[in-house]
């Protein structure tokens, strides 16, 4: 329901954009204010992000022996995700952060950076990039994630606001329909995850419990229209795109998500 | 009768209130013995899926492969998806079935 709620305003927000006149301020008998610049949305606030990593050291049940990265992914089909590089920007402080080839990283804490509402900023323009938390544990197999690893990442990655939409209007709808507990903790929830490559078939596995997922919880429910695509930050990563059942209890932390590729490790690029 | 269905189907949006079998899921229902029988992995094409079956719900990606999902009666209201992957050349390169939706 709030995957369709969404999508419906959406709709209206993507018409209301599309139809509505754009009079003048002086038109319309508004007063105006200049504002030099905003803050570019693939900017990331640092106080959010650093309380993702709180809150993943508050959950960390979910995931006991895991570790958290952030992850860098392409939004874009021409974003060149080679040699990104990142600092901590605030009034007076300015701190590289080591990107790794794999374009993930790992957010050091500093205070005077939390003090100055510092932003955390890419080497690549507005809308061209989207994150995510990356959490891990050991001893996963190759081909699969563990669910309470997801169920975290989902956390985290809601309450340090990593996911990146190009509108502004439809990131403050996405963000009024979408708290943390509402996204990872409902039937409704809409997180989108990506998988290393295109997928073709996701299985939950739970000791002998197997349970393939449905079409639609594949390609970001399979209904995204080159219209809308655009608007998700899944747009050049839908063949990677999956939910998993948060929200359902009868699959333990522990289950395994397991992922059947499009192309064969022998094919793939 | 136009009116009187299109206000009853407006009901049932609203309330939920007419006496309705649930949707079936998004998908061209096709009999699940006919689907093995006919589409072959490394074999069938996107032009033979169409010929047999017509169009279904399918999504398109930048690489050039495609998603076709179809819908097989289960009995009860239930359906068992049947997905078939396309390669850019438009053959079949891999097929899945299920799950089954519960109805």
């Amino acid at each position: 329901m709030a995957r369709s709620i969404a999508r419906s305003v959406l709709g209206l927000a993507f018409a209301a954009v599309m139809t509505v006149p754009w009079l003048p301020a002086q038109a319309a008998g508004q007063s105006t204010v200049n504002v030099k610049s905003t803050r570019d949305p693939v900017d990331k606030s640092y106080r959010k992000m650093i309380r993702g990593m709180e809150r993943f050291e508050r959950e960390r049940a979910l995931a006991p022996n895991a570790t958290l990265r952030f992850q860098l992914l392409p939004r874009l089909p021409s974003v060149d995700m080679r040699g990104i590089t990142l600092r901590i920007a605030g009034d007076t402080v300015s701190i590289p952060v080591k990107v790794e080839t794999n374009n993930t990283f790992v957010l050091p804490r500093n205070e005077p950076a939390l003090q100055q509402d510092a932003a955390l900023l890419a080497s690549r323009k507005t809308s061209s990039m989207t994150w995510r938390a990356r959490i891990e544990s050991p001893g996963v197999p190759a081909g699969s994630r563990r669910l309470g690893d997801l169920r975290l990442e989902c956390r985290v990655g809601k309450e340090a606001g990593l996911v990146s939409n190009s509108s502004p209007m439809f990131g403050w709808i996405s963000d009024a329909l979408s708290t943390p507990e509402g996204v990872c903790t409902s039937p409704e929830g809409n997180y989108l995850f990506f998988a290393e490559r295109p997928i073709f078939s996701v299985r939950l596995r739970a000791g002998e419990r197997v349970a393939t997922l449905p079409f639609s919880m594949l390609y970001a429910g399979g209904e995204q229209t080159p219209d809308m695509l655009p608007f998700c930050d899944c747009q050049v990563l839908l063949d990677r795109t999956y939910y998993v059942p948060l929200w359902d209890s009868s699959w333990p932390d522990d289950t395994l998500v397991e992922f059947d590729y499009m192309l064969d490790p022998a094919q793939a690029p | 009768m136009m009116h009187r269905l299109s206000a009853c189907a407006l009901a049932v949006s609203l309330v939920a209130g007419c006496a309705t079998q649930p949707a079936a899921p998004p998908g061209a229902q096709v009999d699940a013995a006919r689907l093995a029988q006919s589409v072959v992995a490394g074999r069938s094409t996107r032009a033979e899926l169409l010929a047999a079956f017509g169009p279904t719900r399918s999504i398109r990606f930048d690489s050039g492969y495609e998603a076709w999902v179809y819908q097989s009666p289960a009995g009860g209201g239930a359906f068992t998806e049947f997905v078939v992957l396309i390669d850019p050349q438009g053959v079949v390169s891999k097929t899945r079935t299920g799950p089954t939706s519960t109805p």
